[in-house]
Order: structure tokens, then sequence, then C-alpha cells
């Protein structure tokens, strides 16, 4: 199945690229720790990348400037990626949503309750999503590139691989099925209001968010499990 | 309905007869032409983008007529939960028998994707509106407000519509449901 593809290229990315030692910052932004020559060379040429893009959008960003940006030699990027500059972008994709899983799994672990969990959810992926410079640059690029994740077509895709990430971390208070349904709920959510903003709702709102949890999200996802689950 | 708008509909529904028949890419701007009656000249008078805004102005065209006919199917239906059921019900099985929406999301999503992106926030104000109503007619749970939860639900109702996830929104089983949990539990009194 296709999304399998998805999910494990991302999981790949995450010792692939960024390394296991990483650590968050105050900021949740993933520093790499000391790791082998080659995957800090591939991280700082990725990095390199992600502000080009952010400042240039990717349509502008070439081999060259990244290698510029990065303070290394065309032929030195050539050795780390030998695919060029497709590869140098894929990779930078990749990365970029490993780090955007990380940041929301970290984010997530914390919740001390279900509606905690749901806000926290919220909240943190609709700050990352939105203040990230490159995704932002990309949007206003060439908005398909983002808005065909969520359309029609590709949503159902993109549902899936979202609940099978956030899933776990409902499981702690509900049933595995009613867990799945509710990451997927809580996932159409934060689409929703992001795709197409709302004049009366803003998800980087703490009280607005706490408000729509309380009162719809949360009561749905209540009702979705048998009583005697529900706690 | 003016004879411009007219002779614009005339040429709307020519094209969509052609690329039902043939496909996008094998429908030409004078193909459709000659299935209008209408010259080449006035083609381009109506559409002066030529043959990508014809096609765009067809996936607009056919997506409002897509909700004017669920307008009819559920517009008889008496309360809340009704209205809803039956509006997901009908929407899923009109997008599953939709041969042409199909084809076009297999071969071209991007032009069905950019061609709609305008209608997506006046849609969602049109089905809020018609919730509005059935909203105030309904007993609902305390502190909640027609105007936040008819705009919660048309985002809700919508986003299902659109893609089902892991719910099998052609069985009324699974739709009942969706509605009574996700969709009205927090809008409704507990039962």
């Amino acid at each position: 199945m296709s999304h399998l593809v998805i999910s494990s290229d991302v999981l790949d990315s995450a010792s692939d690229v960024v390394g296991d030692g990483g650590a968050v910052d105050g900021r949740g932004v993933r520093r790499p720790a000391p790791v082998a020559d080659g995957a800090s060379k591939r991280l700082k040429i990725v990095d390199a990348a992600v502000r080009c893009i952010a400042r240039s959008g990717i349509g502008s960003t070439s081999l060259d400037s990244i290698a510029r940006e990065a303070g290394i030699s065309r032929a030195t990027l050539y050795r780390t990626f030998p695919g060029g500059r497709d590869a140098v972008l894929h990779t930078t994709a990749k990365t970029e949503t490993t780090r955007f899983f990380a940041g929301m799994a970290a984010a997530m672990a914390a919740a001390t309750s279900l509606e905690d969990l749901i806000v926290r959810s919220i909240s943190e992926s609709a700050r990352r999503l939105t203040s990230s410079a490159a995704l932002n640059a990309v949007m206003a690029e060439d908005p398909q590139k983002i808005l065909s994740h969520v359309s029609l077509g590709e949503m159902d895709r993109t549902l899936v691989v979202v609940t099978d990430f956030a899933h776990p971390f409902f499981a702690q208070w509900l049933e595995r099925e009613e867990a799945m349904r509710a990451a997927e709920f809580v996932a159409r959510v934060v689409l929703t209001y992001l795709a197409t903003p709302d004049e009366d709702l803003d998800l980087l709102d703490d009280d607005d968010v706490a408000a729509l949890v309380h009162r719809f999200v949360l009561p749905g996802i209540m009702a979705l499990g048998p009583a005697e689950h529900r706690r | 309905m003016g004879p411009r708008a007219e002779t614009r509909e005339a040429i709307l529904e020519a094209a969509y007869g052609c690329i039902a028949q043939d496909g996008i890419t094998r429908t030409s701007v004078g193909d459709v032409a000659r299935a209008a009656h209408v010259s080449r000249a006035s083609m381009y008078r109506y559409f002066p983008g030529g043959r990508g805004e014809l096609i765009e102005a067809v996936v607009v065209w056919e997506y409002q007529r897509f909700f004017i006919r669920l307008y009819e199917a559920v517009c008889d239906a008496e309360t809340l939960e009704e209205v809803i059921e039956r509006g997901i019900l009908v929407a899923r099985r009109a997008i599953a028998d939709h041969e042409v929406l199909q084809v076009m999301l297999r071969a071209h999503p991007e032009a069905v994707e950019s061609a709609l992106r305008a209608e997506v926030a006046p849609t969602r104000t049109l089905v809020a509106e018609f919730l509005a109503p059935y909203l105030e007619q309904h007993e609902l749970a305390p502190g909640v407000e027609v105007a936040g939860a008819s705009s919660f639900l048309a985002r809700m109702v919508l986003s299902y519509m659109g893609s089902p996830g892991r719910w099998d929104l052609e069985d009324p089983a699974e739709v009942s449901r969706l509605v009574r949990t996700e969709l009205l539990a927090g809008i409704v009194p507990a039962p």
C-alpha cells in the first residue's frame, strides 16, 4: 500500500539524515549531535537548502546557491549528494517532515490528559505549519504543491499517514480503534482551519483552541467509545 | 438567465459532454464549439483564456451542480441528524458514482484542485447557512451557539464528504455513528 511507502520513507529519514543523537533545543528545533562526518555534512547541506528555500522559494534554489549557503564547493556537494539538486531537495523534504513529526511527538508525549493531548496536537501542529519560513515560501510560490496533499484526491492518504503517526498517543486514553478515529478527527480539524482560515477562530490563539476542543472536539471523541471506556 | 448566460451554460454543458465522452486530453475548443453549435470566435469571447479557462469553468460548473443536486436530495429532511446523515450518504455515493470526476481525479488531480480552490470558502458558508435553521430548531447543549456550531459542522461535514478516511460512509450505520459522535456529540445535549 502506497501510504506504507510514505511512512517508512519518512521514518528512514530520521536515522538517515538527522542521526539518533539529535537534541531538541528550547524552541523545539532539533539540533544535530556530533555524528559521523557524512551525516553531519548531509545535514549541513539540508539546512542550507532550507534557508535558500525560505529566502527565495524552490524554483530559485539552485545547486550553486545551496553550495554557497553551505560554504562548500559544488564538487563536495555532488560527492555528498550524487543525485544533485533533486536529491538534495528530496532529502530536505524528508528531513523537514521528520523534524515536524519529531516536534509533534515531543509535544504530544507530554500531554497529561486526553483533552490536553488534543489541545497540544492542534496548537503545536498549527504553530509548526504556519511558522516554517520554507513552507510559507513554497505556499507563496506554488500553493498546489502543498494544497494537493489535502484536497479531494490525496487527502485520504495524508490522513492515513497522520493517523498512523498520532494514534499511539491517543491510545494512552482510548481503545485502539477509537484512538485511530480520534487521531483522524483531530487531523481533520487542523487541516480544515489551516487550509481555509476562519474569521472567528484562530488556531494560533490558545483560548480559541481550548474552547474549540472543550466544546466540540473532546465530546465528539468521548462519544466514540462505549460508556465504560469514558474517563 | 439572459442570452449571454444561456450561451455560456450551453457551452459548459457541451464541454462537460465532450469530457465525459472523450476525456480531458482529447477535448479541444473546436470540439466543444461544434457540440455547442457556436463559432470558435464566440468560444473565445466567453472564455478568453481558451482551453485552460474552459476546463476550469467546467469543473466549477459541475461542482456547483453537484451541490444543487445534493441540496435537492436533502432539503426535505426534518431533523438535524437526518439532514446530515442523508447529506453525507448522498454525497459519498454521488462522488463514488461520478465517473467523470473519478477520471479527472486520476488523470488531472491538480486541475481539479486549482479550479475548486476558490470555491471552498463560499461552499462552506452556504452549507453553514443551510444547517443553521436545523440547529435553531434543535435543542442544543448548554453554551452552544448556532453560529459557532453551524460553522464547525459545515467544515467537518465537507471534510468527510470529500475524504471518508477510516469511515465507510456508504454504510448508513457508520454514517449514523459518525453523526452521533464526532459531528454532534458536542452540539446536542447528551442522550
